[in-house]
């Protein structure tokens, strides 16, 4: 790192502002986590208990609790898995040096524009029972297909919705990458067919790894957190419980009840645990495998 | 290519090349077509139901579209709506992108006793997401008495450790010459920041714009619970609000609606798809 | 001017500037008074909501009334109590009966009868109304929109599967029978549907006169265990998950969302609020039918259907003259005229007594049958402790407890018995956890 100017002072002024906004609503607010998930708190009333580790206590001997983590486990695996196959397909292809191909490098990337909550409109649509146009094509092939009824229907059509809002994402991330490798590895897998694809992924995956990486790490974080827009607006963690991610239960026990502040605080951590483990799995296991190529 | 042909006759190549070359390119065409179509037929379905009155459910396009976008933009409130997002959404990612620049341009410009320390607790936000943290950070607007304001819906997102990788990634492919220049030049700081280094982040500045801007647009759980009053509401909460809470829901208008509230978005994504595109290609290696 | 006249003139200005911003009081004297009305209706509903708040806003121009849609009910309760705790909220909050024992113990509100000033008279207000929202005899809340549920059914339908239009199931075994009919004259694929099934169930309860919850359905004290697997509720439960299993309930989900398919004709009967009446009346191309909700057989109709809807509470920290402008939109929204317009434009009971008499006298529940079914159920039964509805303690996390436990027997197949188990041990342990916070 070169240093350029010798200002002393000024430095620290330019940091200031971010390292108070991180101090104040990040580390602040998970240090209060730790210390709410003792208590049992009444916002309202403004009432504390003190319970020791009660919270934690009961959300490992709930049921309720530890089906959202299974729940919430499949769905995240099936959306990531899902949507960085297709997406990376996909890319591959828009990248392929056709001519005409640019124009896909735009079609491709629009989801990118919407919300999870607007995909569960759009596809709440697409599987109504009165007139959604999927619903009467898969009736067509005999499958009855509700959310509505069917817990299996249901995770499913949160994976599609999911999935299909994320593409955008992913695609236009893969194409950044992939404009790193040269023409001709394209080209030779555009016209050669069978034998230069295995050479194609020998060479293309390492260079993508980076963003592989990152958008493993993006997808998690996507598919457990940010589609809680879609399941609001949508199944709303039922029928029954089948689609009641963590997000949603700590969300329904922090804000819709009065008194299980506290609770929602212990499940803050669990998911502050979560996050770390998988994340520090996720770019172990892929720069190891960067080393070894 | 010698790999593949040593097992092949040389003519064979020659044909199987002559092949390849002319209908490759137009099965590929067919598969991307195929693809576009399948990921956009979602929407060109909801766009179809925004224009139906009755008869819905059809593929064919309806003649309500005026009365349906004209009732979605009345009774979602669309005009407030569209005017708080757009506020949030450009606070933050302006406000983000002034804060990046700024901490990027310290630790890269000037001797920060203790930067790496630094660097790593902002790194530690991208363990810290929001919903982990949510009920002590609404606590937290509580006190302030930041609920149901501008500052509520927009201050906790400023701090970006994305942002401040970014350029502080790009900064350092800035060749130092430049900085060594302008310093011989007599520039000062200042100067040489607003004068030389934002001008070449142009395409980072807008990436970071375009990522931000869609993520504040797309914005649901903080301002559920954020944002109580029409005064501050959101885009996605204004469509989740056209949902459900009456007796039938009218499809006609919800989708017309939605299709609203993707159009901003939508612009700014095709305006600065380039930037994003070359100010990402070069730098998600450490992100 | 001279330049003496000039400096008097000059004087005499800034000090009228500093006194108007020294007394805000008496330069403001003149602005009205500012009061806000956070409610939960939306659509056409919330349409007019809006038209009586215009009306209130027009004939009393002292005040300004600003009424805003908060979202579901749910959303609109939380946010109130969260938005008190901020500082930040409304004076008039709508919230739905599940919400009532969280209202009354939040100590963020104001009981009407002291808004009023005492000047509120309870016998103005039909009798199970009252008798829900009435705490210790004593209105906490200014009622507003009341429904319960009945059974809507597509007349259209009957006729095609060769039933009797005008008989309508009144039992779970008739409908049952019916819903085979249907069923096997290949009239509609499923039968019956339901919205909101958590709140029916407790409609099932009140109905039959079966306590839902200890210390007199949580009307003596605070409730800290339910009911919701005795003998009674496994029974409904399980009738509900054979109805399913047959093919002859076809499951909506939580609220609304069954209407839709409903009106699409997908099925020949819905059980859903009575306050879905105008809509569905609006949109169907068949001939409707409305009628009291089916009983289980081997039990009475011993209670009777339990209000639901909403109430207006009032919310603490606010200037007296916010709350003489508060009173005062609540005594318009109860004038017969306003009363009126609501019940006709959106289906909700006429809360008063004089409203049900003036529409009586103008014919309006002759030339509305429809209407006039959800009036007359919930006037045909008795007052009973149970059918006063039951009191619950974060109910709102509690109806998704058990709107869960429907839905796992219905639709995922999970035993009743064991469903309602696992409900009753939830429900109790949030009673348990909310009156930990409040003794």
């Amino acid at each position: 790192m070169n240093t350029v100017f010798p200002n002393r002072i000024l430095p620290y002024l330019l940091l200031a502002p971010s390292i108070i906004l991180v101090l104040v609503f990040f580390i602040y607010p998970a240090a209060q986590s730790v210390e709410l998930s003792l208590y049992r708190v009444n916002r309202v009333r403004d009432v504390q208990v003190y319970v020791g580790l009660e919270n934690f206590e009961r959300l490992f001997h709930s049921d309720s609790y530890i089906n959202s983590l299974t729940v919430s486990a499949k769905f995240t695996v099936a959306v990531v898995v899902a949507a960085l196959t297709i997406s990376l397909a996909l890319a591959v292809g828009a990248s392929l040096p056709i001519r005409g191909f640019g124009v896909y490098r735009t079609l491709l990337i629009w989801t990118y524009a919407l919300s999870p909550a607007i995909a569960g409109v759009i596809w709440a649509l697409l599987t109504d029972p009165a007139i959604g146009v999927l619903t009467d094509l898969l009736k067509a092939i005999g499958v009855n297909f509700n959310w509505r009824q069917s817990p299996n229907d249901a995770l499913i059509f949160l994976v599609m919705a999911a999935t299909w809002k994320i593409l955008g994402y992913d695609i236009l991330f893969f194409l950044a990458g992939l404009k790193n490798i040269p023409h001709d590895v394209l080209e030779a897998a555009a016209l050669d067919g069978a034998n230069s694809w295995t050479r194609f992924w020998r060479m293309v995956l390492p260079l993508l790894r980076p963003t592989l990486l990152f958008l493993l790490i993006m997808n998690t974080l996507y598919a457990s957190f940010e589609t809680f827009g879609l399941i609001d607006i949508t199944t709303q963690g039922g029928p029954g419980r089948a689609t009641n991610l963590l997000i949603y239960e700590l969300y329904q026990d922090g804000f819709k009840s009065s008194s299980r502040i506290g609770l929602a605080s212990a499940q803050s951590l669990v998911l502050l645990a979560i996050v770390a483990t998988l994340t520090f799995i996720q770019y172990r296991f892929i720069s190891r495998r960067t080393f070894y190529q | 290519m010698s790999a593949i042909s040593a097992s092949t006759t040389e003519t064979a190549i020659i044909y199987e090349g002559r092949w390849r070359r002319r209908f490759y390119p137009i099965i590929m065409h067919g598969v991307m077509l195929t693809a576009v179509f399948l990921v956009t037929f979602p929407l060109i379905y909801t766009l179809i139901l925004s224009t139906q009155g009755t008869g819905l459910g059809s593929l064919r396009p309806g003649t309500a579209i005026v009365e349906n976008y004209s009732d979605a933009w009345s009774r979602a409130q669309m005009d407030m709506l569209i005017r708080n997002t757009l506020i949030v959404a450009l606070a933050v990612a302006l406000g983000k992108i002034v804060l990046s620049i700024m901490g990027a341009y310290a630790l890269i410009y000037f001797r920060v006793r203790g930067g790496m320390i630094l660097l790593a607790v902002v790194m530690l936000t991208h363990l810290l997401p929001l919903p982990v943290r949510i009920v002590p950070t609404y606590d937290l607007l509580t006190d302030l008495g930041w609920v149901d304001t501008f500052k509520g819906l927009t201050i906790p997102f400023f701090a970006s450790a994305t942002g401040l990788l970014l350029f502080q990634q790009f900064f350092r492919t800035v060749p130092t010459d430049l900085a060594d220049a302008a310093r011989v030049d007599g520039a000062g700081p200042f100067r040489f920041l607003v004068s030389i280094l934002i001008p070449v982040s142009r395409t980072n500045i807008g990436a970071l714009f375009l990522i931000e801007f869609i993520y504040m647009w797309n914005q649901y759980l903080w301002p559920l619970i954020v944002a109580n009053s029409a005064r501050t509401r959101q885009v996605q909460i204004g469509i989740k609000q056209l949902v459900a809470t009456d007796a039938v829901i009218e499809w006609g208008i919800l989708t017309a609606g939605a299709i609203t509230v993707i159009i901003p978005p939508l612009i700014v994504l095709l305006v600065l798809q380039r930037s994003l595109m070359s100010g990402l290609s070069a730098s998600t290696e450490d992100f | 001017m001279s330049n003496k006249s000039r400096r008097i003139l000059f004087t005499l200005l800034s000090l009228t500037l500093l006194i108007a911003m020294a007394l805000p009081g008496l330069a403001t004297a003149q602005d009205p008074t500012q009061i806000t009305f956070w409610h939960a209706m939306s659509g056409s509903r919330g349409e007019v909501v809006q038209a009586i708040v215009d009306s209130f806003n027009e004939a009393n121009p002292d005040v300004n009334l600003v009424a805003e849609f908060t979202g579901s009910y749910a959303e609109t309760l939380t946010k109130a109590l969260t938005a008190y705790s901020a500082g930040e909220a409304p004076n008039i909050v709508q919230v739905y009966e599940v919400g009532t024992r969280t209202m009354l113990d939040s100590g963020a509100i104001v009981p009407v009868m002291e808004v009023s000033g005492g000047e509120l008279d309870q016998s103005q207000f039909v009798e199970p109304i009252l008798n829900y929202y009435a705490i210790d005899d004593e209105l906490r809340c200014m009622p507003f929109n009341s429904s319960t549920a009945m059974l809507y059914y597509n007349k259209d339908m009957f006729e095609a599967a060769g039933l009797d239009p005008e008989v309508p199931p009144a039992t779970f075994s008739e409908l049952y029978e019916m819903g085979q009919q249907i069923i096997e004259s290949g009239v509609a694929p499923n039968v019956i549907s339901f919205g909101w099934p958590a709140w029916i169930l407790e409609q099932m309860y009140a109905m039959h006169d079966q306590l839902l919850a200890n210390e007199d359905n949580g009307r003596s004290g605070l409730a800290t265990e339910t009911y919701w697997n005795s003998e009674f509720g496994v029974q409904v439960l399980t009738e509900w998950q054979k109805w399913a299993q047959d093919g002859i309930l076809f499951y909506g989900g939580r609220e609304y969302s069954a209407n839709d398919p409903f009106i699409a004709g997908e099925f020949a009967m819905l059980v859903q609020s009575t306050s879905s009446l105008g809509g569905i009346q609006r949109a169907v191309e068949f001939d409707l039918g409305t009628a009291f909700l089916p009983t289980l057989d081997g039990y009475e109709r011993n209670g009777n259907n339990v209000v639901g809807g909403g109430c207006l509470w009032t919310m603490a920290g606010k200037q007296d003259a916010e709350y003489d402008a508060v009173w005062r939109f609540f005594q318009h929204l109860s004038s017969v005229e306003q009363d009126i317009f609501w019940h006709k434009g959106t289906g909700y009971f006429p809360a008063s007594n004089a409203a049900v008499e003036a529409l009586e006298a103008e014919g309006w529940f002759e030339e509305n049958p429809n209407f006039r079914t959800a009036f007359d159920q919930i006037l045909a039964g008795n007052d009973t402790i149970a059918a006063r509805g039951v009191l619950l303690g974060d109910f709102v996390i509690i109806r998704d407890v058990v709107g869960a436990a429907i839905e796992d027997a219905v639709v995922n197949g999970v035993d009743p018995q064991q469903a309602l188990d696992v409900a009753t041990e939830e429900s109790n342990q949030i009673l348990e956890d909310y009156a930990s916070l409040i003794e």
